[in-house]
């Protein structure tokens, strides 16, 4: 009873391990009230993100409005800028979330 | 389970039985488990459907949906599908990089998702987020080792019928 105990935990661990071997990068973000927009950032296997850089875009031209790098938490706090823009989470090349405005909660 | 129990009893007459029936478990999944072997190991072409072939400026690939069917759910990360591509054998040497997302790229940092494996089959995968709709295209970006940059489309219908049934569907329930 045992033996099939341990070797069905066994299987079970293996299975749940192929999703845990997912690390896709994910960036939340809220509006805390009419000027403030609050991202936190991190990866699908529960790993935090700090650290990682988080950048305000300029939609016009996409060059950086405002540059940022997401805090021991995981999350990044920051005044909402005037013109149009959207977040830019850049984990490395390849790894990148891109967030609207309209997909901004509270917003 | 002490002594003579009932319950002890039929544990002893059945524990055989139960084991056999964990052996057989497995083999519900060897099909799956089969097709799954011959795609990895390429026997089954690029992908499970063939995309076909693409001019990236100078160079050209073959592209393939690596699993028809609906995108797979990363949770907080949203909807992901993979594709697959290869570049022909006179062409990888040039390639520093490719990428691959839905609707044109903002900026070369944020091209999409970065193709990796072997010359003959790379994967890559790209974000389905909520904006997207079955109108929008494929974007595949190629960055060569002299630093020129080229793009080719593929329309969603053409590089996912699948994709866009999800879509349409999706969308429609919103």
């Amino acid at each position: 009873m045992k033996a099939i105990l341990k070797y069905s935990a066994l299987l079970l661990g293996l299975a749940a391990s192929a999703s845990a071997l997912a690390h896709a990068p994910f960036c939340e973000c809220t509006a805390l009230d009419a000027d403030t927009i609050r991202c936190v950032g991190g990866f699908t296997d529960g790993s935090d993100a700090p650290g990682v850089t988080l950048d305000v875009m300029r939609a016009a031209d996409n060059q950086v409005l405002m540059p940022g790098k997401l805090g021991a938490d995981s999350s990044l706090t920051f005044k909402r800028p005037a013109e149009d823009f959207y977040i830019l989470f850049d984990v490395g090349p390849g790894y990148q979330v891109e967030v609207e405005p309209s997909e901004i909660k509270g917003i | 389970m002490s002594g003579n129990s009932k319950l002890r009893r039929q544990w002893l007459r059945w524990r055989f039985h139960l084991s056999a029936l964990l052996v057989l478990i497995p083999l519900g999944f060897m099909p799956q488990y089969f097709h799954e072997a011959k795609l990895d190991r390429g026997l089954r072409g690029l992908g499970e459907r063939e995309i076909g072939n693409l001019q990236v400026g100078p160079w050209t690939a073959r592209m393939a949906e690596w699993e028809v069917g609906e995108p797979e759910d990363e949770g907080r990360a949203g909807f992901v599908k993979a594709f697959t591509l290869a570049f022909c054998d006179s062409c990888s040497p040039q390639v520093k990089a490719a990428y691959l997302r839905i609707g044109q790229p903002r900026s070369l940092r944020a091209a999409g998702g970065l193709f990796a494996g072997t010359p003959h089959q790379q994967f890559a995968e790209v974000t389905i987020p909520a904006r997207v709709t079955p109108a929008d295209q494929l974007w595949l970006t190629v960055e060569g080792w002299d630093g020129a940059v080229h793009q080719a489309q593929i329309p969603l219908d053409q590089a996912s019928p699948s994709l866009v049934a999800w879509l349409e569907k999706t969308r429609s329930n919103r």
